[in-house]
């Protein structure tokens, strides 16, 4: 029996472990394809996503059984979609229950390839989150300087780039670190878009200076008329909603087909052949779109009175103006399997406002060894201040929101009360009130000593009286 | 049969690698003129794939820029896929690609005036960089130079295009609360001085007071007349004075009533036999 119990215990230990190397928001994984059996092209990166713990389900857009929502929760934590030659992708995936899907903090991976054209459902999604493709929808990206020279020599439709640097001086480069100086990403027949102006998209992965997108069709000859160039294609593009659900546009899904996982290419104008980095891409784009990279998490807030003598109680819900005060927050990010230390970039900073309506304050939160922990999981960043002199209902408030990591918004309300009357300095302190306080004194010397006159003295002689019996 | 079939592979591998070698994009009779609206009158340059003008060219805000040049694969004039003039914000990096129009014989042109261009480039400070972008499919090198730079001059009267940087999450300026300044007291030396001036003035009066005949020299008969009652009225009005004291060094107001009621229901009880013992002496006619 007992042994029986410790199996149980152990085979219960090794579900969650297998539990925890996972994404942060769950395994169940929508694989939409017009075919089942186009799956075997992309036999790794699926396979890939299986090993991390991904439950794969596979549907046809034209599947009548196939509904994200049932009884109006999710039936899918992550959706991915590979190309389909259908035109619309059916009433089970219209825009609006993509937009509720990602509403209800499901994630989406949507790939694109020049040879068909995106369904109607995806680029109205897209255009509602100011991703804008091209109007035909079968443009082609091309780079005649930086081509694939092995299998693309002619028609110069595999690009090859190098692995992505970060974005931003201030943002951690999640999808390129790591990589050789060698590694190349190839990027087979795909479709580069506009991205607007919104401050929730980001590019993964820019097209270098010299591409351009044209249609192949009706501009074959000559491009009289670009849609976008440069760097102001995208080819993999970030979109991070402010409930930090996610969605990734990659524009070659060829991209992520085993034949691009491991070929060699050739840069044009290279004689080495050199290994593609895709496989490894491939694994972080889609890590990071399924919550497996770049989560946040607070584990908990405290903010108490830095005064000598002063309260030591956690989290009060009154200060008095001008105290002194320090504030902790702990943080954590998940990498891949596990909890581990955020630290902040480093030319980024994790700000704390103190705000009535706006702040009074906004200060850098500095890492602070004593509250990070021994399991090295959580690291703990503070910031001591003084209250400001305003009294009012006051919030700590942390907004960081970064690209590529997912919000952290919190708020908590203190009160911040007014001095009461006997905190301030007596007035015997202040030399200023010193003639008001000898004052006092010399009224109250003054009254008794009139009272001591008129009950105690004699008259003068006989003189006062006499004359007062005179009148 | 056998020997072509073998050299057939290899004269392959040469031609094309001589066609690598040798075939390349350029331009020849580049010019670049910037006709004036009002004036109309033009400056005309000859560009060179070889070298970028020295100085940067002037593009006023009715100005037009023109730019004519014949592509040319391998000396022969041919018509690339891709020609592109690329205009470059140099602090930003940011450009836009202005495609020419090629015919077959590789002429090619491209005007660009102040409506074509993006206001962020409009609004640079610095000459944009203008760089000639040709390419096509095929094995043959791509052309990618630097030709000119062009100073956007903007119309003095009109307003200077702006445009808002859209918003990006980010670090965000510190701000530091500037507190009030604390209350200031005048010099020391002034309160104390006025403090022994208000204090001099207590001597002051018991100086006019005895001056004017003021004495206590009825005190021994009135103690001896009520000696109880004139001792506690006036220790009750002194009690007052001392309760007054404690109210302002340490006492709250509710320790402050019920002692002060004590001590004034003590000066009524004994004020009353006092101030009739001064009464008789009133009455008595020695007061």
């Amino acid at each position: 029996m007992r042994s029986l119990l410790s199996l149980f215990s152990l085979l219960a230990f090794l579900f969650a472990a297998a539990v925890s190397a996972l994404s942060t928001s769950g395994n169940r994984l929508l694989v939409i394809l017009d075919d089942v059996a186009e799956k075997e092209s992309y036999s790794k990166f699926l396979g890939d996503l299986e090993s991390r713990g991904f439950q794969l389900s596979f549907e046809s857009p034209k599947s009548e059984s196939l509904a994200l929502f049932h009884l109006g929760e999710r039936r899918y934590d992550h959706v991915v979609f590979f190309p389909t030659k259908t035109k619309g992708l059916g009433p089970n995936l219209t825009p609006n229950i993509l937009v509720d899907f990602m509403n209800a903090n499901g994630n989406v991976l949507v790939t694109l390839t020049s040879g068909t054209a995106a369904p109607n459902s995806l680029v109205s999604l897209l255009t509602e989150l100011e991703i804008q493709l091209p109007a035909d929808r079968t443009n082609l990206v091309v780079d005649h300087f930086h081509y694939d020279a092995a299998s693309a020599a002619d028609t110069h439709d595999v690009l090859l780039l190098p692995p992505p640097t970060s974005v931003r001086p201030d943002i951690k480069n999640y999808f390129g670190a790591g990589a050789g100086k060698d590694d190349v990403l190839a990027f087979p027949r795909g479709v580069g878009a506009a991205l607007g102006a919104s401050e929730l998209l980001t590019p993964i992965l820019r097209a270098p200076r010299t591409a351009y997108s044209y249609n192949p069709k009706e501009q074959a000859e000559v491009v009289d008329d670009v849609f976008a160039a440069g760097e102001q294609l995208s080819l993999v593009s970030a979109f991070q909603a402010r409930n930090s659900a996610r969605l990734t546009l990659v524009g070659a899904a060829e991209m992520l087909q085993d034949k691009w996982f491991d070929v060699e290419v050739t840069k044009a104008g290279a004689n080495k052949a050199a290994k593609t980095f895709n496989r490894e891409f491939a694994k972080r784009v889609s890590g990071w779109t399924f919550n497996e990279i770049g989560v946040l998490r607070v584990n908990w807030i405290e903010h108490h009175l830095n005064e000598a003598g002063g309260n030591n109680e956690s989290n009060p819900t009154i200060y008095r103006i001008k105290n002194d005060v320090k504030y902790t927050i702990s943080l954590s990010e998940y990498v891949w399997t596990t909890w581990s230390l955020f630290t902040v970039p480093a030319n980024d900073a994790l700000q704390l406002e103190f705000s009535m309506l706006s702040p009074f304050h906004r200060l850098a939160l500095t890492p602070s060894a004593a509250y990070t922990s021994a399991g090295e999981s959580e690291s703990g960043y503070s910031a001591t201040f003084k209250l400001p002199d305003q009294h009012g209902i006051f919030n700590f408030k942390i907004n960081y929101k970064r690209p590529f990591v997912s919000n952290v918004e919190e708020k908590n309300t203190v009160s911040v009360r007014h001095m009461a009357h006997d905190e301030w300095p007596r007035s015997f302190v202040i030399s200023g009130a010193w003639p008001w306080i000898t004052g006092v004194g010399v009224t109250v010397a003054g009254w008794l000593g009139f009272c001591a006159l008129w009950m105690y003295s004699a008259p003068v002689g006989g003189k006062r009286a006499g004359s007062k019996k005179t009148q | 049969m056998r020997f072509t079939q073998s050299i057939a592979p290899v004269l392959l591998l040469l031609t094309a690698g001589v066609a690598q070698a040798a075939s390349a994009w350029g331009f020849d009779d580049g010019s670049l003129a910037v006709v004036a609206k009002k004036s109309g009158g033009t400056s005309k340059e000859k560009l060179s794939q070889k070298a970028p003008l020295s100085k940067p060219v002037s593009l006023g805000s009715t100005d037009t820029l023109k730019l004519l040049l014949t592509a040319k694969d391998n000396g022969k004039g041919k018509r690339p896929h891709q020609a592109f003039l690329v205009l470059q914000e140099p602090e930003s990096g940011l450009e836009a690609p202005f495609p020419l129009t090629v015919k077959e014989s590789g002429k090619a042109a491209v005007q660009i005036s102040h409506k074509d261009l993006p206001v962020q480039l409009l609004a640079a400070t610095k000459p944009l960089k203008a760089s000639v972008v040709l390419a096509s499919f095929g094995s043959a090198q791509g052309l990618n130079t630097p030709v000119f730079e062009v100073k956007i001059e903007t119309d003095a009267n009109a307003p200077p295009p702006t445009y808002e940087k859209p918003l990006r999450y980010g670090k965000q300026p510190e701000i530091h609360h500037t507190f009030g300044a604390d209350p200031k007291s005048p010099p020391k030396v002034i309160s104390l001085f006025f403090a022994l001036a208000v204090a001099a003035t207590l001597p002051a009066l018991f100086i006019s007071w005895v001056s004017l005949g003021g004495n206590l020299n009825h005190l021994s008969k009135a103690i001896g007349a009520a000696p109880l009652s004139h001792a506690t009225f006036f220790g009750s009005i002194m009690a007052m004075e001392f309760v007054f004291f404690m109210y302002y060094t340490s006492w709250n107001l509710f320790q402050v009533l019920p002692v002060m009621g004590a001590v004034a229901a003590i000066t009524v009880f004994s004020g009353t036999k006092a101030l009739g013992e001064v009464q008789s002496r009133r009455l008595a006619g020695e007061r």
